[in-house]
């Protein structure tokens, strides 16, 4: 049974149309990426999947219905805190409004803070957090009600290597006990923490499954010869007519029936008197599958050689 | 209620730690004192600093008690209810427009309750600093000039407040429904500006909210007016209660504004 149900989802401002009859579901204690380049209605589909924006079309349903607000946390890109409020004072007061009682509010409050590191700091005013304690207050105060799903917008974007790597950490430990619904533009994050990827584009999703599928429908495989004289490499390029192009001395073929294995080139290039540099198996990497999915084809077509 | 009484402790708080509960106060309490004192040494004052020709006579004015609380009202009127206008505002709007609302509104939280919080609070700043203001004009008043008796005292403070209560529920609902720069430009039109047109051409009507600061100060003198002033009193709660389910409306509808 899936715990998210999302069924034709539409927004329009005015003519614009943000998202476009999105639909997808969402397993209990899975993480989803929402992927997709800037523009892509990923914000806007949170924000109606929170129930911040009304869809103007469609709708989101929860498993076990009622108050969507109940059951979910979200962490916006940019969370903006009372400035004059201590981190533990803001997330007790997120965790009531939440529907805790008090004692309970304070008791889960500490735990939470303590568990995304912030132990030492909850009694600082939130104005004089750094930009990573600031995400992992906005971590705690969606994760202090214990919400059946998770919802997180762009959570590693601003941050720098080591945070981005502690909080995708912290994501990992989260899938344990929750839902988790993410959006990001940066594809090795996604990698580690992902079941399912949503490629959003232009409001409408264009690609699903798990990120081993869609890199093995997109890795578009091949060999690449690098030849010693470009004279040569012309040659061999010439025997194998259709199939390989040649760029100045290096040449890229697709690996097919002609030549499946690695085994099979090498034993083409040893029956010939060609001098080689260097013969390596490419896919394409995760960026330029992005950037193929995105539909910027002609730099793919050229990066990807 | 419980979130409205978690929302009224963040308000009392933001209000508390930004010095709110005592600079408006302050302000309301100089205001207060500045007329009677003013007043009582003004002969002194212009004796002193004046450059007056030899010979001058001057004729101060015999000010009654009543008078001078009535100065201070109109300096209240003036001054103060600016000052408040311009504190809260953005007490919701700038919320949204900086994003401190997102992560309150994606609670299960109603806009009855978050609408109420803020107004609650600007009111209860505003009647304390009213009070304090007109604390300090009887206290200066009564030593200067002679004694208020306490049931004028209580029903011009009491009516004040109710005006009060007005001005805020006006301010707030404008901050719900609107972004903080047009909603200033309303409030400032509409209060003062309201005032001044009612005291120009507002000999045709008997009841509005902004006769009623006025009539609770005339009580005094005056009981011809009770008539009037109870008229007024309706009138005033009725555009509370108005203000109010509007503020609450907008809250909710305006929900979808707050950055993301």
């Amino acid at each position: 049974m899936s715990l998210l149900k999302v069924e034709a989802l539409t927004k329009k401002f005015g003519s614009k149309v943000s998202v476009d009859a999105l639909s997808f579901a969402l397993q209990p204690n899975t993480a989803t990426a929402l992927i997709g380049p800037n523009g892509a209605g990923k914000t806007t589909t949170m924000s109606m999947i929170c129930g911040l924006l009304e869809p103007s079309n469609g709708k989101v349903t929860l498993a076990d219905g009622g108050d969507i607000r109940k059951h979910i946390g979200f962490l916006p890109q940019y969370p903006k805190f009372y400035s004059w409020l201590s981190a533990l004072e803001y997330v007790e007061m997120t965790a009531r409004l939440s529907g805790i009682s008090a004692r309970e509010a304070k008791k889960r409050s500490e735990e939470v803070l303590t568990y995304v590191g912030l132990g030492k700091d909850m009694k600082r005013l939130t104005s004089t957090f750094s930009g990573g304690m600031k995400q992992r207050l906005g971590i705690a105060q969606a994760i202090v009600h214990k919400p059946q799903l998770l919802l997180l917008d762009e959570p590693v974007s601003a941050l720098d290597p080591i945070g981005r790597a502690e909080v995708m950490e912290l994501l990992k430990e989260l899938q344990r006990e929750t839902t988790i619904l993410y959006s990001t533009h940066i594809l090795h994050d996604a990698e580690k923490v992902t079941d399912q990827v949503l490629f959003m584009k232009e409001g409408r999703l264009v690609e699903e499954g798990t990120l081993q599928e869609i890199q093995q429908r997109y890795a578009n495989p091949r060999y690449s010869i690098e030849f010693v004289h470009e004279a040569e490499a012309e040659a061999f390029a010439q025997s194998l007519a259709e199939h390989a192009v040649r760029e100045g001395s290096n040449v890229t073929l697709p690996i097919d029936e002609q030549l499946p294995t690695m085994n099979a080139l090498m034993a083409l290039l040893s029956s010939s008197r060609y001098e080689i540099i260097k013969v390596e198996r490419e896919s394409a990497s995760l960026d330029q599958i992005f950037m193929k999915v995105a539909g910027v084809g002609e730099f793919t077509a050229s990066t990807a050689r | 209620m419980n979130s409205l009484q978690v929302l009224l402790v963040k308000e009392f708080r933001e209000s508390w730690r930004s010095f709110k509960f005592i600079w408006i106060p302050l302000v309301f309490i100089l205001l207060g004192v500045s007329d009677p004192v003013m007043n009582y040494f003004m002969e002194d004052i212009l004796k002193a600093v004046g450059n007056m020709p030899e010979g001058f006579q001057m004729m101060m004015p015999e000010l009654q008690p009543l008078d001078l609380l009535m100065a201070s009202t109109g300096q209240f009127q003036l001054i103060g209810v600016i000052v408040l206008i311009a504190v809260f505002v953005g007490t919701i709007s700038r919320d949204r427009s900086s994003g401190t609302a997102t992560l309150i509104y994606i609670r299960p939280v109603s806009a009855v309750s978050l609408f109420m919080s803020k107004w609650i609070v600007a009111a209860l700043v505003a009647i304390l600093s009213a009070v304090l203001g007109y604390a300090g004009s009887l206290y200066y008043t009564s030593v200067l000039y002679g004694s208020v008796s306490f049931k004028d005292a209580l029903i011009m403070i009491v009516t004040y407040a109710v005006w009060l209560l007005f001005v805020m529920a006006l301010t707030v609902a404008l901050s719900a429904a609107f972004s903080t720069g047009l909603a200033a430009t309303i409030a400032i039109i509409v209060i003062p500006i309201g005032g001044m047109i009612d005291s120009i051409i507002g000999s045709f009507w008997n009841a509005s909210p902004w006769k009623l600061v006025s009539y609770g100060v005339m009580l005094g003198s005056d009981t011809a007016l009770y008539d009037d002033y109870w008229k007024t009193l309706a009138v005033t709660f009725g555009l509370i209660i108005i203000c109010l389910v509007v503020g609450v409306w907008a809250t909710r509808y305006n929900r979808s504004r707050t950055k993301v």
